[in-house]
């Protein structure tokens, strides 16, 4: 881990070799751990990091990148001198209008020692305990039990100077029988938030209550998704549609259903149940607190959907200065367009239950699996149900079924909330996304097809 | 200190600490990217990247640690670190890791280029880039456009405590351009040469004959009349799968399903198994007579393409399917040796920070006999598809479904009306067992897929697959509603 000090100072060094008239410079740095396990027991077991250097350099209307993670003076200068020199050879762009001058970012804690020093002695046995409680029912116990420390920083010409370090903590556990499978994710800041044997009940529940699973015909059902599915329709509106480039250039979900004319800031037509609310909030403590993004711009709570209706996207400062607006801070990476990753959806006041009590005859969906667009109005996706399907009958579940093949409009699906659970669960990707869900209770979903 | 002192110093350090086995990476990747959308240069950046990654078993169990500090210091921290990662895996192990017979590989390899991507000026590559881009602009009716291009250099030094030693350069060069149409209600896009980009284990060369500007008017011409196309029918047809397209099929039906490892659990948690069990090998027909499949890693331009892998096998060809029989997988040594074979030599790893996984090398359908114009004369009914839209594939790579950028009727033996939205779907042996034409060696292409991601910690591997168009009876078609 660099810290404060040394990664300011790092950044200070880089800068003043900047021959731009002006310049940034994101750090991103990883210091991580990573045990994984299969067959019930750990065969692949690692410590990962990485620091990087991510420089931008302007001249005029040019904006020039270079990347390194050589931290001599050496390797620092050629990075500079490498990010002015493409600015130089680029052609002006009349739609940028410089790097941003971003507010100071507040602070926000995100911060464990114990998750920062814990060992791989440590994750082995958080292994060992859910690889027995597989045991104890006769389950294939795989999975990757993560920990670390990440470490984000920008210094700029325009005076900001940013930085924010940030443990993790996760587990995900598959558990498989002959014929059926299991699955539970957990993920927080702080390693003790992490219940990891409650995780294993889940997982080792899900593949013994899975076991001879039976094939349903495909066709339109109610639905009751659990988190981890909800999890994948947040993740999936949010990468096709929620940010502002893809709306300025009419590839988003958002483009038909956002007011008239504008790409954001005018109330649309409600597109969605009432029911559904979602905002991105990077500062939230109880989501997966980021301050600022690789601008340096703070975080703003940016409310996408209110009650169903489309608000707006989200914004860097390039996005943001085509449409006369300012950064929303959601410059998620270096280089691409800007990014909703930190997502919530407001809960409602029905148990999980209760969800499956309403429904007379539907499935219960635990999870998604390689989920794609098929196509981009209005985020038609496809993908497989997959480790933990079963069907409610009469408000109960009665049996397991065999995974399912979806092709189904998110948004279309979002239309048909009937309820929303009571508790939301937070779901930590593999690439610093997170969101916040509960479960849903949805009319209908479009099955169209089974797996043998 | 050399970089060779610094690789002699982890694998003499490994020893004495307790392992039995030791490699060590040194890897050195330069990088240069440039996009530009909609008339203006997005991103022209120079990347570089260097680091040291120390794998070690100490009583049979794995442990890796790796850095970006090249020097003797933090080589005997992580090398220390990877001991005691090791350490830590045998507490919850399975038995003792057994590699079979010892690698002690030596020697040079470089890509073969003809014009080294890195001497070409960056004026040139972001010329031809907006260039294209002007074309596509040009077309009334498109909303977005995007073009790109990427070179790479890869300098690798792999070394291991059984006397390999071998040093490698790879060069990869790839391009792309896309236009995105909007009206009637409705979003079309199309690519070229295929979806995000070709790329291939080439120099310039690769690139400069792509003629992206040359291509960029037809491809945002198609975007657009792709708004006013019918809808795809739905319903059970023959289905001709174009060149591109069919070589993400393979990856996704084939190519991961060979994969050993996965084979044997190694990736249940996160990617999936396999429906390919060991049962099955050279007692499975996965294909009809017509499929034949290789993997291997001398085929140039293919992305998988090198001299050694990442345990210091050497580069090799391996018959995967034969007249439709399942015969190989891709292997790593572990896995190899657990079925009493020897590695393939398949293990790649997207990084310095990252561990060997086996890794799809050059997956490639083998040519068959007809033109593709013979093919659709030859066709009473049916759709042809091509260039990849969307992909989704069950966790044992047995239900698949794919969406297309474009499809067109055959009626009769003639292409009819454009096609939009246009999918298929289907379980993979039945599938390739409904396969009855493989067009010839002039219609087949090696394609690069520079994303295919597999492992935790996430990586991101680049693979080639040649295919032809293909045809294939009885296929359900046009799932979208």
């Amino acid at each position: 881990m660099m810290g404060r000090e040394a990664a300011l100072a790092l950044l200070d060094r880089a800068l003043g070799y900047s021959k731009g008239e002006e310049a940034d410079i994101f750090l991103s740095a990883q210091d991580l751990g990573l045990s994984r396990f299969a067959g019930g027991a750990i065969h692949q077991n690692v410590a990962h990091g990485n620091i990087t250097l991510n420089v931008r350099s302007v001249s005029g209307k040019r904006l020039g990148r270079a990347t390194t993670n050589d931290l001599s003076d050496a390797g620092v200068q050629k990075a500079m001198a490498a990010a002015h020199k493409n600015a130089l050879l680029m052609p002006e762009d009349p739609g940028f209008l410089g790097l941003p001058t971003p507010p100071e970012p507040d602070t926000v804690d995100s911060w464990d020692q114990a998750t920062a020093m814990c060992s791989p002695e440590t994750r082995a046995k958080i292994v060992e305990g859910v690889c027995l409680q597989g045991k104890e029912h006769g389950l294939n116990v795989s999975g990757a039990c993560r920990t670390g420390v990440q470490e984000i920083a920008v210094v700029s010409s325009h005076g900001t100077r940013a930085y924010h370090a940030g443990t993790l903590a996760g587990l995900i556990i598959n558990t498989m029988s002959a014929t059926s499978a299991g699955w539970a994710k957990g993920g927080s800041w702080r390693l003790s938030d992490m219940d990891t044997e409650a995780l294993g009940r889940e997982a080792v529940a899900k593949a013994v209550d899975g076991r001879d699973p039976v094939a349903v015909e495909p066709g339109r059902y109610p639905v009751v998704l659990d988190t981890y599915a909800v999890d994948d329709i947040l993740e999936a509106l949010s990468l096709y549609g929620m940010g502002a480039q893809a709306v300025q250039e009419g590839r988003s979900w958002m483009n038909d259903h956002l007011g008239q004319g504008q790409t954001g800031g005018q109330e649309g037509a409600r597109a969605m149940s009432p029911s559904v609310t979602v905002w991105d909030e990077g500062t939230a403590s109880h989501g997966w607190p980021v301050p600022f993004d690789a601008e340096g711009v703070p975080r703003q709570r940016v409310d996408i959907i209110t009650q169903g209706v489309v608000n707006t996207p989200v914004y860097n400062s390039y996005t943001a200065g085509k449409e006369g607006t300012v950064s929303t801070g959601h410059q998620a990476y270096f280089t691409g367009g800007p990014i909703a990753s930190n997502l919530f959806m407001q809960e409602g006041d029905s148990s999980l239950d209760e969800l499956i009590a309403s429904t007379r005859r539907g499935v219960y969906v635990t999870r998604f699996f390689y989920t794609r667009l098929a196509h981009s109005k209005n985020c038609v996706m496809t993908g497989m149900t997959r480790d933990g399907t079963f069907m409610i009958e009469n408000g109960q579940i009665t049996h397991p079924v065999k995974d399912l093949r979806f092709t189904q409009s998110y948004v279309e699906a979002l239309a048909g909330v009937e309820h929303v659970g009571s508790e939301s669960k937070l779901v930590l990707n593999e690439v610093g996304f997170a969101t916040r869900v509960p479960a849903l209770k949805l009319s209908s979903f479009n099955f169209t097809g089974v797996t043998v | 200190m050399a970089m060779d002192d610094l690789v002699s110093r982890a694998l003499d350090l490994a020893e004495v600490r307790g392992a039995g086995y030791c490699d060590v990476r040194l890897v050195e990747t330069h990088q240069e990217r440039a996009v530009v959308r909609n008339g203006v240069v997005d991103t022209l950046s120079d990347d570089e990247s260097l680091g040291i990654g120390v794998r070690v078993l100490v009583n049979g169990s794995w442990g890796f640690a790796s850095s970006n500090i090249v020097s003797p210091l933090e080589v005997d921290r992580i090398t220390g670190l990877a001991v005691e990662i090791a350490k830590a895996s045998a507490r919850s192990s399975n038995g003792s890791v057994s590699l079979g017979p010892p690698v002690t590989s030596r020697g040079r390899y470089t890509t073969p280029i003809q014009t080294d991507p890195f001497t070409v000026s960056p004026e040139v590559k972001l010329g031809l880039l907006l260039e294209a881009d002007r074309r596509m602009g040009s077309v009334a009716g498109i909303s977005a456009r995007t073009g790109n291009l990427i070179f790479i250099r890869e300098q690798k030094t792999f070394a291991n405590s059984e006397g390999a030693h071998v040093e490698q350069t790879i060069y990869e060069a790839g391009g792309g351009i896309a236009a995105t149409a909007r009206g009637n209600g409705e979003v079309q896009r199309r690519s070229y040469p295929q979806s995000m980009r070709q790329q291939g284990c080439a120099g310039w060369e690769f690139v400069a004959a792509m003629d992206l500007a040359g291509n960029a008017e037809r491809t945002a011409t198609e975007a657009v009349a792709l708004l006013s196309a019918d809808q795809c029918p739905s319903g059970v047809t023959t289905l001709i799968v174009g060149a591109s397209q069919l070589g993400l099929q393979v990856h996704e039906s084939c190519g991961h399903a060979i994969e050993l490892d996965r084979v044997l659990g190694s990736e249940a948690a996160y990617a999936g198994t396999s429906f390919l069990t060991t049962d099955k090998l050279n007692d499975f027909q996965y294909g009809s007579s017509h499929v034949n499949i290789t993997a291997d890693s001398i085929r140039l331009p293919g992305l998988g393409s090198y001299g050694w892998d990442d345990e210091g096998v050497p580069a090799q060809s391996t018959p995967v399917v034969r007249n439709g029989r399942f015969e190989g997988y891709l292997t790593s040594r572990e896995t190899a040796n657990g079925l009493g074979l020897e590695s393939n030599g398949s293990m790649r790893a997207s990084s310095w920070n990252r561990i060997p996984l086996i890794r799809m090398t050059n997956v490639s359908l083998e040519p068959g006999d007809w033109t593709l114009d013979d093919l659709i004369a030859d066709t009473d009914e049916g759709i042809l598809m091509e260039m990849n839209r969307s992909w989704s594939i069950d966790d044992r790579r047995f239900n698949f479904q794919f969406g297309v950028e474009i499809g067109y009727e055959i009626k009769k033996g003639k292409l009819g009306r454009m096609l939009k939205n246009s999918t298929y779907t289907g379980i993979t042996p039945e599938f390739w067992n409904s396969c009855d034409a493989v067009c010839n060696e002039d219609h087949w292409t090696m394609w690069g897929i520079p994303n295919c991601g597999k492992g935790q910690p996430g990586q991101i591997g680049h693979t080639g697959h040649g295919a032809a168009p293909a045809r294939f009876r009885n296929i359900q078609v046009g799932v979208m509603k």
